[in-house]
């Protein structure tokens, strides 16, 4: 008799295999019913005095289990010993998968399981009520539909330990596997009987951590069926967000435009003669630039057709000297061809000047055209254009950049969420057609 | 929002630049800017030159 944690006592017996004569131990004496020998891998029968060989193994290939068998741990608050160990094997599209089954026992409480399948654990108890059986692909337990994942028949390849039920390797149990991250309902039909069990997702590192292990726990490969996305329930909560912020960003861009200045500052039309010789460039008269340092808009509207024009521009602070260098093209050209009429380009354009200080200013202005050009030539008219500045239009276009920046997180999220259950899925037999499977999200 | 916190805060963050730009007029504009530009400009326009002068221009539609 020994003494386990936390006041747990455990009966432990010596028994001897009769096929090897190595030495057995049994934890859970008096209801383990099949006993595997640790040496030769024998089950042997632990009902009868003398340990009747169930079955036996010229050779096997032994596995060590992860957690080895005699680990005690606190478990659900209460102590726990690890007293049997099974793998077992599926095929699936061709493939062989191997995952691994603990059992642990605790005299007041029972037994519990710890499955492995590349670091994915799951904590397994057995469940007495039936779950109710909404359709061929949705079971309800505890109110809540888990849909169907796989459907396979499962072998135990490989055994160790103690069970309290009739254990033989290669026997066959046809296994449906049931989820709703992170729960896993499993049914195990054999031989007419069904047994029904619920499975939690939990971490290798809460494992290592209750059994005091020593190393790390086995890394974590690819996405097992019942593991909780790290996006669930974020989906909703970042899009309410999203809409919040995009509220505020309108009702931000909305008072910005209404307090802005937008003020025309000065509005003067001119006329170009590409023909005429002599200096373009002319200045126009001072005007002022009142408030904070915000933006100038110059606007060049034009009777162009068919044609182009340069504008050079200077924006002077009449009192500093300081200039604002700028040019602009206008061109404007429409007709028609056998695909039709078209157009190109516009008679009008505009530019605006980032914070300017307030101040008097000046515009020096220079057109340019080319002499050549068919309107001015054929029809010897000149090119009229108006010039109109304004102070502190608004020009939002940081709210538009802000706009697309804001959809940045929630994109993303959702992306890496599908693309997470699209990883999750393709592993089911059952992977829904299109992407209508549920992210999980309960937003 | 509060489940959101960071994302709330790039949000927020977002729009008190975009808010700030609108109001000092950042654009995306660029201007060259020239000190000290001699008062004759006023007077003689020809004797100032812009950085622009000259550049190519487009000389036909389709």
């Amino acid at each position: 008799m020994t003494s386990g944690p936390a006041g747990l006592v455990l009966k432990v017996k010596p028994l001897i295999c009769p096929n090897c004569g190595g030495t057995i131990v049994l934890r859970s004496f008096g209801q383990t019913v099949n006993a595997i020998c640790g040496s030769c891998q024998t089950v042997l029968d632990a009902t009868t005095p003398s340990l009747a060989v169930l079955q036996n193994f010229p050779k096997r290939a032994r596995v060590v289990p992860k957690i080895p068998l005699g680990s005690r741990g606190q478990w659900h608050g209460a102590p726990y010993e690890v007293i049997g160990f099974q793998v077992r094997e599926i095929t699936s599209g061709g493939e062989l998968y191997h995952w691994g089954e603990y059992l642990l026992y605790n005299p007041y409480r029972g037994y519990r399981y710890l499955t492995e399948y590349e670091g994915h654990w799951n904590d397994v108890k057995t469940i007495r009520a039936t779950p109710e059986m909404i359709s061929a692909s949705v079971v309800r337990y505890n109110n809540a539909d888990h849909k169907i994942f796989q459907q396979s028949v499962a072998r135990t390849v490989f055994v160790l330990g103690e069970f309290p039920w009739q254990l033989r390797v290669g026997d066959p149990v046809t296994v449906r596997d049931y989820i709703r991250p992170p729960v896993m309902i499993s049914s195990e039909a054999t031989g007419g009987e069904i047994n029904w069990s619920l499975g939690e997702y939990v971490s290798g590192a809460a494992v290592w951590q209750a059994f005091q292990l020593k190393d790390q726990p086995p890394q974590v490969k690819g996405i097992f069926a019942n593991q909780p996305s790290p996006y669930d329930g974020k989906i909703g909560s970042i899009w309410k967000t999203f809409a919040w912020l995009l509220a505020l960003l309108f009702l931000t861009m909305a008072g910005m435009a209404v307090a802005s200045r937008n003020e025309m500052v000065f509005d003067q039309k001119y006329a170009f003669d590409s023909a005429r010789s002599g200096e373009a460039s002319f200045v126009t008269p001072v005007f002022d630039l009142k408030g904070h340092a915000s933006a100038v808009e110059v606007e060049v509207e034009t009777d162009l057709h068919n044609d182009w024009a340069g504008f050079n521009f200077a924006l002077i602070n009449d009192d500093t000297g300081t200039a604002y260098d700028f040019g602009k093209e206008v061109s404007y050209y429409n007709g028609s061809d056998s695909d039709g009429s078209w157009s190109e380009g516009s008679s009008k354009a505009s530019l605006t000047v980032p914070s300017v200080p307030a101040g008097r200013y000046y515009l020096r202005v220079e057109p340019e055209m080319d002499s050549k050009s068919g309107a001015t030539m054929f029809n010897s008219e000149a090119m009229h254009y108006e010039i109109k500045v304004k102070r502190d239009a608004p020009s939002l276009v940081f709210f538009v950049v802000a706009f697309f920046l804001l959809f940045i997180p929630p994109i993303y999220v959702t992306i890496k969420s599908f693309k997470f259950e699209g990883q999750r899925w393709a592993e089911s037999d059952f992977a829904p057609v299109s992407s209508s499977y549920s992210s999980g999200d309960d937003d | 929002m509060i489940r959101n916190p960071i994302y709330s805060v790039y949000g927020l963050l977002l729009l008190l630049t975009a808010g700030y730009a609108e109001y000092s007029g950042w654009s995306l504009t660029r201007v060259n800017e020239v000190k000290n530009v001699p008062r004759s400009v006023r007077d003689n326009p020809g004797a100032y030159r812009s950085v622009y002068s000259g550049y190519s221009h487009y000389s036909g539609g389709k």
